[in-house]
C-alpha cells in the first residue's frame, strides 16, 4: 500500500463516482414522486451523446453540458406523458426508455464518434502542488456533485415543493385530496430526474473520457438504480453510495496496476461482490424505507 | 376517408424513390464486396485499420462496389446483416471481428458460392479463410522503443481481455524493453473488456499513477488511453492503426497498425479470377500486414533506428520466444534449445520476468 496507490483510489473514486451520484440524485427523485424509471441508463446515454455532439459542434463543453442536461430533461419528459399521462406501466415504459435511448443516442452520437473535444475543464485550486494536484484538480461537475446531493435533499426535505413531491409518492389521493395536482407535480419532478440522469450521462463524454461510443455507459443507469435503494431514498446516503461503487471500481483497477497477486477475472468482480456484500449487510434493517406509492399507477380523476 | 388518397400519394412517392433503378444503367462491377465491424470506423483503432484496407483495396480494384456496416454486435444480428448483403449481390464478405466467426462459418455453409475471409479465428471451409497479423513478434520492437524512451522505467500496458495472444503481446513487449533496458518492468491492468472506455480511463489513470511513463494497450480503440495520457504527460504508443498518433502530438512515441490493403486486394482478385484458396494467413511486419506508425517529434534519431533495425529483424523472422524464457516468478516456461512459432500464440497464459501483473 503506497502513498500512490491511495491517492489515485481515492481520486479515481470520486471521478468514478460523480456521474453515478448525478444519476442516483435524478432517479431519487422520480422515485420519491412515486414513479420508478427503468430507464436510466437511456436517459445517460441521451445524456452523454448529446453533450459530446453539441460540445464537438460549438466547441464550448458547457453548452454541451446545458444540452445534455435539455436533451435528458425533453426525453424523460415523453416517459412522463407515457406514464402519467397514460397510465402505462412504468417497469415496461422504463424498460422501452432504455433501449429507446441506446437508439436515439448511437443515432445522434454517430457523425461526431472520434471526434475530439475539449472537455470540461479541470480546475486546480489555488496554491496546491505536486501529490495533492492530482487529488484535488476536478472538472466542476465533480466539485458541485455533493453540493448537487445537498440542495436535492433541501429540495425534498425542507420545501413546501418537496413535501408535496413526497406526499405524492406516499398517496396521490391525498394530495388530490388536499387540493393540488399529483399529475403535474409528478411530471415536474421526471423533468429534474432528466436533467440530473443527462448531466450525469454528460459527465461521462465531457469529461471523463472525452470520447463518445454505443452503450458507453455500460449499465451505470442500472447501478445508480441499485443505489436509490442502498441509499434509502435519502440524497446524503447517496453521496456514501455513489464512492463506494466508483471506489470499488477504481480499486481494483488501481490494485492491479500496483502489481495485485489476484487474478484479473476476480480483480473485475470486486465492484459487484463489495455491493452484494454491502446489501446484504445492509439488509438486516428491514424497515421499507420506500415511497409507498412506488411504482404504483394513479387512477384516481385529475 | 379523407385520409386514404394521401396515404395512396405518399406510399406512390415513396415507390417511386425505388422505382428509378440507376445501377441498371451502369456496367456490372466486378465484385461486390460485403465488410462488417464490430464498431466504429472513426474508433482511430481496430476498426478504422480494417476500413483502410479495405478503401485500399477497392482503389486497387477499379469499379469494386462495397458494401458496410458498422457497429455490428457479435451475435446472430450480424448473420442478418451479412445475408442481407449477400442479397444484395456480395460475392466476397470480410467478418472483421473475432465474435463474428461463427455466424460467419454457417453463411458460408449456406452459401458456398460465396467467399468469407474472417479475421483473427482459427475456423477453414473451401469457401472460408482466415486472416491476422503475427503482432506477438511485432511487439517486441514496440518494447525497445518504449525501454529506450521511459525514464521511470516504468511502462504500462492496458489489456481489454487476457486472451493468450494479448498477454503474448505483452511479453514481446516487456522482452523487447529489456532487450535495451534491464530496469524496464511492465505492470498490466486488465479492463475485462475490448471496448469500455471509462474503465480504459480509470486504468491509464491508475499506471499513471504508479509512475508508469509510457502507456500502451491492447483494446479495440486507442483513443482514450492515449488521451489520458497525452493529459497527464505520458508517452504514448499506439496500437491497431498508425492514424491514433494524431491524438497524441507531444506524446506520441510510434505505434504498431494493421495494414490489411495488400492482403484485401489479392483475397479480391483470387476471388474475381476463380483462384480463392482457403488458408489460415497470419502475417507481419515482414510481409506487409503490419507497420510501424511513423514515429512522434520526441523521439531522437538513435531511438528510430534501434526500432526501426528491431522491425527489420523481426520481419526476416527474429522471434523473441526462444528458449529459455523465464515467467515472472521464476519458472522457466520456454527451455533451451526450444522456439515457440505462430501456432503457439495462443497458449500464452504466463507473463514474463519484469512484467508486474498476474496473468490468470
Amino acid at each position: 500500500m503506497n502513498a500512490a496507490l491511495i491517492a489515485g483510489v481515492i481520486a479515481s473514486s470520486i471521478l468514478s463516482g460523480t456521474s453515478l451520484l448525478y444519476a442516483t440524485l435524478g432517479e431519487l427523485v422520480g422515485e420519491r414522486a412515486g414513479i420508478v424509471n427503468l430507464g436510466l441508463e437511456g436517459i445517460m446515454l441521451i445524456g452523454a451523446a448529446t453533450g459530446f455532439a453539441v460540445a464537438a459542434l460549438t466547441g464550448d463543453p458547457y453548452v454541451g453540458l446545458a444540452a445534455a442536461a435539455l436533451a435528458g430533461g425533453a426525453v424523460n419528459l415523453i416517459f412522463a406523458y407515457l406514464v402519467v399521462g397514460c397510465r402505462a406501466n412504468q417497469l415496461a415504459t422504463g424498460l422501452c426508455l432504455m433501449f429507446f435511448g441506446l437508439g436515439l443516442s448511437a443515432l445522434v452520437g454517430r457523425p461526431f464518434v472520434g471526434a475530439l473535444i475539449t472537455g470540461l475543464p479541470r480546475m486546480h485550486l489555488p496554491g496546491v502542488g505536486g501529490a495533492g494536484a492530482r487529488l484535488l484538480s476536478y472538472d466542476m461537475l465533480v466539485y458541485l456533485a455533493a453540493p448537487a446531493a445537498l440542495f436535492i435533499w433541501w429540495l425534498l426535505f425542507r420545501t413546501r415543493w418537496g413535501l408535496v413531491v413526497r406526499a405524492v409518492g406516499e398517496s396521490p389521493a391525498v394530495v388530490y385530496a388536499a387540493g393540488r395536482r399529483p399529475a403535474f407535480v409528478q411530471y415536474q419532478a421526471l423533468a429534474l430526474a432528466g436533467l440530473l440522469g443527462g448531466i450525469g450521462g454528460a459527465h461521462l463524454s465531457l469529461a471523463l473520457t472525452l470520447t463518445w461510443a454505443e452503450g458507453m455507459t455500460a449499465g451505470r443507469g442500472f447501478i445508480a438504480i441499485a443505489l436509490v435503494i442502498f441509499a434509502r431514498w435519502n440524497p446524503l446516503w447517496a453521496i456514501a453510495g455513489a464512492l463506494l461503487f466508483g471506489g470499488a471500481e477504481a480499486l481494483q483497477l488501481q490494485l492491479q496496476a500496483a502489481g495485485a497477486d489476484v487474478s484479473p477475472f476476480v480483480m473485475n468482480m470486486i465492484p459487484y461482490l463489495l455491493t452484494f456484500l454491502v446489501l446484504i449487510l445492509w439488509g438486516w434493517n428491514r424497515q421499507s424505507a420506500a415511497p409507498a406509492a412506488l411504482g404504483r399507477t394513479h387512477f384516481g380523476v385529475e | 376517408m379523407a385520409r386514404i388518397p394521401l396515404l395512396l400519394a405518399a406510399w406512390a412517392a415513396l415507390a417511386s424513390l425505388f422505382a428509378a433503378d440507376p445501377a441498371a444503367a451502369q456496367d456490372k462491377p466486378p465484385l461486390t464486396v460485403g465488410a462488417i465491424y464490430v464498431g466504429s470506423v472513426n474508433d482511430y483503432g481496430y476498426n478504422r485499420a480494417m476500413k483502410d484496407g479495405l478503401e485500399e483495396m477497392k482503389k486497387n480494384i477499379p469499379g469494386l462496389k462495397l458494401i458496410e456496416a458498422e457497429n455490428v454486435p457479435e451475435t446472430a444480428e450480424s448473420e442478418r446483416i451479412m445475408e442481407g448483403m449477400i442479397q444484395q449481390g456480395a460475392k466476397l464478405i470480410f467478418a472483421t471481428s473475432f465474435g463474428h466467426q461463427q455466424f460467419a462459418f454457417n453463411l458460408a455453409k449456406a452459401h458456398p458460392d460465396v467467399v468469407f475471409e474472417h479475421a483473427g479465428g482459427w475456423m477453414q471451409a473451401p469457401n472460408f479463410g482466415n486472416f491476422f497479423g503475427a503482432t506477438q513478434t511485432a511487439w517486441y520492437a514496440m518494447g525497445v522503443a518504449a525501454g529506450k524512451m521511459t525514464k521511470s522505467n516504468t511502462l504500462g500496458f492496458v489489456v481489454g481481455v487476457p486472451i493468450g495472444y494479448a498477454i503474448g503481446n505483452v511479453n514481446a513487449f516487456e522482452m523487447g524493453a529489456r532487450s535495451v533496458n534491464p530496469k524496464a518492468e511492465t505492470r498490466v491492468v486488465v479492463t475485462g473488456g475490448w471496448a469500455d472506455k471509462a474503465k480504459e480511463a480509470a486504468a491509464a489513470n491508475a499506471l499513471i499513477d504508479q509512475a508508469a511513463d509510457v502507456v500502451t494497450m491492447h483494446v479495440d480503440s486507442p483513443a482514450t488511453i492515449i488521451q489520458i495520457a497525452e493529459s497527464r504527460g505520458a508517452y504514448s504508443i499506439g496500437f491497431q492503426s498508425i492514424e491514433a498518433r494524431a491524438l497524441a502530438p507531444k506524446g506520441w512515441i510510434t505505434g504498431l497498425g494493421f495494414t490489411w490493403g495488400p492482403f484485401m486486394t489479392a483475397t479480391a482478385n483470387a476471388v474475381i479470377a476463380g483462384t480463392f484458396k482457403p488458408a489460415m494467413v497470419r502475417l507481419g511486419l515482414g510481409q506487409g500486414m503490419m507497420a510501424v506508425a511513423p514515429f512522434g517529434p520526441a523521439v531522437p534519431a538513435d531511438v528510430q533506428a534501434l526500432v526501426t533495425a528491431a522491425a527489420d529483424k523481426i520481419g526476416k523472422g527474429f522471434t523473441p520466444f526462444t528458449g529459455p524464457v523465464a515467467d515472472n516468478t521464476g519458472v522457466v516456461r520456454i527451455k533451451d534449445g526450444e522456439t515457440w512459432y505462430g501456432d503457439k500464440m495462443g497458449n500464452f497464459d504466463w507473463y514474463v520476468e519484469g512484467v508486474i501483473g498476474k496473468a490468470k
